[in-house]
């Protein structure tokens, strides 16, 4: 379970978050959602523990954060950015080999079970078949699945994925999610998923986090949270519900 | 599972991660290479006789022990660099610690300090040390370190510091000559001294940076992805910054400026073998050893009695051989 405890993130003179007091249960999958700048990412990386919140605490299990190395955080929380950093010339192999990290010793090489998990976190996700390939060799589709077999592969307890799908297509985004999905009904791990498509994440999140202005806005199933009132509300926009899908039409008298 | 499948061949490209046979084979060539180098000079010995010679004892052995140690750190450190800061281009030279050391050493020789045993030796250190601090100051804004800010700085610096011994140079053009050999490195006067004293620090470094290989990997994937993977990135940054400036201002301050060796010999290594820094590091220690010890050897032989600056000699052999390994990598695409 995840403790947010009247979080506060200000950069600099910007308050990004204020008063942030939520729990995300274990085995849960989360959509954390909002309009572009309203601290969804911010949140992300102080649950990841990449920042440190000028007020108040993050815990997992009851433990705050803070007191974890980086090492011991990263046997419990796998973090997938937006934006991969590619411009290195590791495979794909070698990439999701990095995610046993946290598990090895300085000067220790990886042993055959480092290589046992990454097969099989590679296989998982549908990215084995791409081992050799180097960063540029890959569409970034494939890119962020070797991402994903990567956090996989760090074998912890809590995934977070910071807009894992904003750059795909609707095919790939179809299959990341189903790849999500599974991951969190056969293994039973907490996700959390940054995700501006209120269809996806209808489909497949159970529950929603919905931020607005810094603030918790709306928190609870999400079937009952992407409702018309919240969606024009949090994104200035006209939705409609049609059997389990929403139609969206821009609100023309705010913009 | 199976053990035939070929993990090893996925990681490393056919040989072991960290010194294998390859290791231990450049080893010998680099011991082989040292045994040459003593031979040829000025003066010719049979073996017997080069044992039995001072020349050998107080000139040759010193020298040949500080170009090995001098191009074993600078290729590590330029290693090191790379990868912490995410940039093909840095080396000591460009991150200016090489030529803070330099204006320490201009200073010095104006002052009329080289009398002294170790005057410019230390003023070189002290200021190649009081550059990275004015670097790190201005780059560190709250507490992360920026690289882009960090490179821009030194890059600066570098220009400053340049501009600024130039004018050194202008005004004193009795003490050029000394200062020339400063900016352009060395290892004429190497002495047992300059041996006792940059060894120790090389080791040391050497070690720490080894210790860190597969973190400096991770920092490659990039800061936070490093940090979320288990590096403790600002500790592990901070502490292998320390023992890489530490190793180049001792190797500035017996040898003067030589850049080169710590660009291109870890991306000849990185060209050859891949990109993973648990042999890059190993590699590039006896890589850059070998390397500066060829470039010395034909510095100080080519037009004997006369000595080029052996600076020279690493541009006009690293040059070529490097542009050869870039073009041949890229139509391997």
């Amino acid at each position: 379970m995840i403790t947010l405890r009247n979080i506060s993130y200000a950069f600099g003179k910007k308050q990004v978050l204020e008063g942030i007091d939520t729990q995300f249960e274990t085995g849960g999958f989360y959509a954390v959602m909002g309009a572009n700048g309203c601290g969804k990412t911010t949140l992300l990386r102080l649950v990841a523990g990449l920042l440190s919140p000028q007020q108040g605490e993050v815990l997992i299990d009851e433990q705050s954060i803070g007191d974890l190395s980086a090492r011991q955080l990263a046997q419990r929380i796998a973090f997938v950015r937006q934006h991969p950093q590619t411009d290195f010339e590791f495979s794909a192999f070698e990439t999701v080999l990095m995610g046993r990290n946290p598990y090895q010793r300085h000067l220790q090489n990886e042993s055959e079970e480092d290589w046992r998990i990454v097969e099989e976190c590679m296989r998982q996700t549908g990215t084995w078949h791409l081992r050799f390939a180097k960063p540029h060799e890959m569409s970034g589709g494939e890119l962020q699945r070797v991402m994903i077999a990567r956090a996989l592969a760090q074998q912890t307890p809590i995934l977070l994925l910071d807009e894992p799908v904003s750059n795909l297509d609707i095919a790939h985004q179809f299959d990341i999610l189903e790849l999500l999905h599974t991951i969190n009904c056969e293994q039973g791990k907490t996700i959390l998923l940054v995700v501006h498509d209120l269809n996806l994440a209808l489909r497949y999140c159970q529950s929603l986090l919905l931020i607005h202005e810094g603030r918790i806005h709306y928190q609870g199933p999400i079937a009952e949270g992407l409702t018309a009132d919240n969606i024009r509300t949090v994104f200035g926009v006209e939705a409609q519900q049609k059997e389990g899908l929403l139609a969206l039409s821009p609100l023309t008298a705010n913009r | 599972m199976k053990k035939s499948r070929p993990y090893k061949k996925i990681t490393t490209g056919g040989s072991p991660v960290g010194p294998g046979t390859g290791w231990i084979a450049l080893l010998l060539l680099l011991l082989a290479a040292m045994a040459v180098s003593a031979k040829v000079g000025v003066v010719h010995y049979s073996w017997v006789e080069l044992w039995q010679s001072s020349i050998f004892w107080n000139l040759r052995l010193p020298r040949i022990l500080l170009a090995v140690t001098v191009g074993a750190a600078l290729s590590v450190c330029g290693a090191a660099y790379q990868a912490i800061f995410r940039n093909p281009l840095t080396d000591p030279y460009v991150l200016g610690i090489s030529s803070g050391a330099s204006l320490g050493a201009a200073v010095a020789i104006l002052l009329g300090l080289e009398a002294w045993l170790l005057g410019v030796g230390a003023c070189a250190l002290a200021s190649g040390l009081l550059t990275i601090v004015v670097i790190y100051r201005i780059a560190s804004i709250g507490n992360r370190m920026h690289t882009t800010t960090l490179l821009l700085t030194g890059v600066c610096l570098t220009f400053l510091i340049s501009a600024l011994v130039s004018f050194l140079m202008v005004l004193h053009q009795d003490k050029m000559d000394s200062i020339i050999f400063w900016t352009m490195g060395s290892f004429a006067s190497a002495t047992w001294t300059d041996v006792a004293l940059v060894a120790p620090v090389v080791l040391v470094g050497t070690a720490v940076v080894l210790y860190h290989c597969r973190d400096l990997n991770l920092l490659l994937a990039g800061s936070e992805a490093a940090r979320s993977m288990g590096v403790e990135v600002e500790r592990v940054k901070k502490r292998l910054l320390l023992a890489t400036t530490l190793m180049v201002a001792f190797c500035v301050s017996a040898t003067g400026v030589i850049g080169f060796v710590g660009l291109v010999v870890p991306h000849c290594v990185r060209l050859l073998l891949g990109p993973d820094n648990r042999r890059v590091v190993p590699y590039s220690i006896i890589a850059g050893a070998l390397f500066l010890l060829l470039s010395d050897t034909l510095a100080r032989t080519v037009l004997m009695p006369a000595e080029l600056p052996v600076g020279s000699i690493t541009a006009i052999v690293g040059a070529p051989l490097f542009i050869y390994l870039l073009y041949k990598n890229k139509k391997g695409f």
